[in-house]
């Protein structure tokens, strides 16, 4: 008993770990599930939203002296709610960019557009680094989601109880519409049977154009959530999108509740690995994978997917 | 069909080894330096051992870096606990490697595509993670170091290979070692089974063949012979670091291999490695976010010449076959 006690705020730790996880992947997955596309550049969009949510609550937008001097005056809460807006804006704006290039790619090897995402995420990743330099920053929060409470006799920390909130309500959202709006369903049948969808004349190039934007703009959230808790750094970007593709592999490519799944799964034993072996925590989870899929072919709940040919 | 033969040695190979065991005479002149010689030759021989797996298997394993690394570990290991002798630390980092690899095949090699993938890279990252917390064994971060470069021992007489254009033409030696080796391979009943593979698994399986087999036996070689040229590279550097066996210097030898048309021609990750190391040099010299132009080159390859280089050179070659027997026929014509 005394120790499920103590074993109780390390679970409690890896299920809200695993959100931010799943938080993490949503994107990635997006473009996985609809498109067939392997998004290596998810991490660096990732880190993208996390530096322009940086510029924009911190206030070092590029504007007149005297709309700075406004926009500076605007209370904090304000201009966090801003940068979750203008921030996933921009990163949908390079992501359809991107989406441009890549979509010279479709219908051939899907090892070439994995690599052309990979080429990208060098190419922001360096930028980056050029325009904001290798130092980290703090992405400041509103004082309201700071801090910590005490629950249980336990501290927990505030921040990390709304990322954990905000990321059930991102998988709540995305579920939604993915299956129960009319969009959704024309994303779904785009990937099932491109033909046809556009025999019923829906332009499906601008259909992908979306999608990408929509999943690269998940990325930027997540990136916003998670800046707070991992730092602003350029190196970020790699961090995000490795768990991501393994929450993807672990779950089963196709699979939305696998994605959740998997994520709440890494969480957990990363979680519990942190708190007993805490040096060696980052492999549990490629241990975790490597056991799974040693035993089931897709994952955990994957279908019939191009990407296994 | 029967395939046509294939000689072990072909002349283009020969005047290829003879051009670049000229390497060291000139390419001070050039403005570059001798090291290049020796780094261009080493990862020249890692990315046609890794493109064993992914050109001519078809098998996407992004997390080759690992064997690499294994075999520069191994060698240094070797070297310093228990017989500083070339011959032998060399045959340590092969087999090391080896092993290694068929250890991972054997978990790997009944999966595909993505799932196959994301194996590598986890196997990968098990491995780069081991070496950087490993301190007592590996020095973690630091590096193995006090590597030394050994002297080739050979019965009649010891050559020293201190200097850079020793271990230049050593290392040219083992490339040339490895290339012929691969080339007799995938021209080996062995290699036309590899190549059913890539062409498609099942109906490879369907044929009869044990696929898992062959992919097992794919990677294990790829993994040796990478590691070899790690060996080599552990030499060259006289030490041993982890961050070779990072995801990201493993996705740097797939772009190298990529860029090079490593997926058509067996010599295009040779010209992929070339590309690689001469961009970083002269692009290095002029601006310190080089990695932000090759990667923007290496986007616009993927985009607009997909089949690399060497694709490129065949689809003119092509070209230039079809003008001159359209111009042929013409002249008959006429």
């Amino acid at each position: 008993m005394d120790f499920l006690v103590a074993l109780l705020p390390h679970l409690v730790n890896g299920i809200s770990l695993g959100l931010l996880f799943a938080l993490v992947a949503l994107g990635f997955m997006l473009i996985v599930g609809v498109m067939e596309q392997i998004n290596l550049a998810h991490g660096s969009l990732f880190a993208l939203g996390a530096y322009l949510a940086f510029v924009v609550v911190s206030s070092r937008v590029p504007l007149p002296p005297d709309l700075l001097a406004a926009w500076r005056a605007v209370p904090i809460g304000w201009r966090y709610a801003a940068s979750l807006v203008l921030a996933p804006i921009g990163v949908a704006l390079v992501g359809m960019v991107l989406e441009l290039g890549l979509r010279r790619t479709y219908g051939k090897d899907p090892l070439y557009g994995l690599l052309f995402t990979f080429g990208a995420a060098l190419v922001i990743e360096e930028a980056i680094r050029i325009l904001f330099g290798t130092r980290d920053y703090v992405l400041p929060v509103p004082g309201t989601i700071g801090g910590g409470f005490i629950f249980l006799d336990l501290i927990y920390s505030t921040y990390r109880l709304y990322a954990a909130v905000f990321a059930c309500s991102m998988i709540a959202l995305l579920w939604l519409f993915v299956e129960r709006t009319p969009y959704g369903a024309i994303i779904k049948a785009g990937a099932h049977d491109s033909e046809i969808v556009r025999a019923l004349g829906i332009n499906l190039s601008r259909l992908r154009l979306l999608v990408f934007g929509f999943g690269a703009a998940l990325a930027g959230v997540a990136g916003i959530v998670m800046a707070p808790i991992w730092g602003i750094r350029p190196h970020m970007g790699v961090d995000a999108v490795v768990p991501a593709f393994l929450i993807i592999v672990l779950g089963g490519v196709g699979s939305f509740w696998g994605a959740v799944l998997a994520g709440l799964m890494v969480g957990l034993v990363v979680g519990l690995a942190g708190a007993y072996a805490s040096e060696w925590s980052l492999l549990s989870m490629y241990l975790l994978l490597i056991a799974v899929v040693t035993v089931r072919a897709r994952g955990l709940l994957g279908k019939k997917s191009i990407l296994e040919a | 069909m029967v395939p046509r033969p294939v000689p072990l040695v072909t002349p283009g190979m020969l005047a290829l080894f003879a051009v670049l065991a000229t390497v060291p005479f000139w390419i001070a002149r050039v403005g570059l330096y001798p090291y290049l010689g020796v780094e261009i030759v080493i990862w020249a021989t890692y990315a046609l051992a890794y493109n064993l797996t992914l050109g001519r298997t078809g098998l996407p394993s992004f997390g080759h870096g690992a064997y690499f690394g294994i075999g520069a570990y191994a060698f240094g290991l070797a070297q310093l606990h228990l017989w500083p002798s070339l011959w032998f630390c060399l045959a340590a980092a092969l087999l090391a490697a080896t092993v290694a690899g068929a250890a991972v095949g054997l978990f790997i090699s009944h999966r595909r595509g993505i799932y196959y993938a994301f194996m590598t890279i986890a196997f990968g990252q098990v491995f780069w993670f081991v070496a950087v917390k490993s301190h007592a064994l590996t020095g973690g971060e630091d590096g193995l170091l006090k590597i030394r470069r050994l002297p080739v021992e050979l019965g009649f007489a010891t050559v020293p290979l201190d200097g850079n254009d020793a271990l230049y033409w050593f290392a040219l030696v083992a490339f040339a070692l490895v290339a012929v080796l691969l080339w007799r391979l995938v021209h080996s009943p062995f290699g036309r089974v590899l190549n059913a593979i890539r062409q498609n698994e099942l109906r490879a399986a369907f044929v009869g063949y044990h696929v898992w087999a062959y992919k097992l036996l794919a990677f294990a070689v790829s993994a040796g012979l990478s590691g070899l040229a790690g060996a080599l590279f552990a030499m060259a550097q006289t030490s041993a670091f982890p961050d070779v066996m990072s995801l990201h210097w493993s996705g740097i030898v797939v772009m190298m291999t990529l860029v090079g048309g490593g997926l058509v021609s067996f010599w295009g990750p040779v010209v992929g490695v070339v590309l690689f190391f001469v961009a970083r040099d002269v692009l290095g010299a002029v601006t310190a976010s080089w990695m932000l132009w090759f990667g923007l080159m290496f986007m616009a390859v993927v985009m607009f010449r997909p089949e690399g280089v060497a694709g490129a050179w065949q689809a003119w070659r092509a070209r230039r076959a079809a003008a001159s027997r359209a111009a042929l026929a013409s002249a008959a014509g006429d």
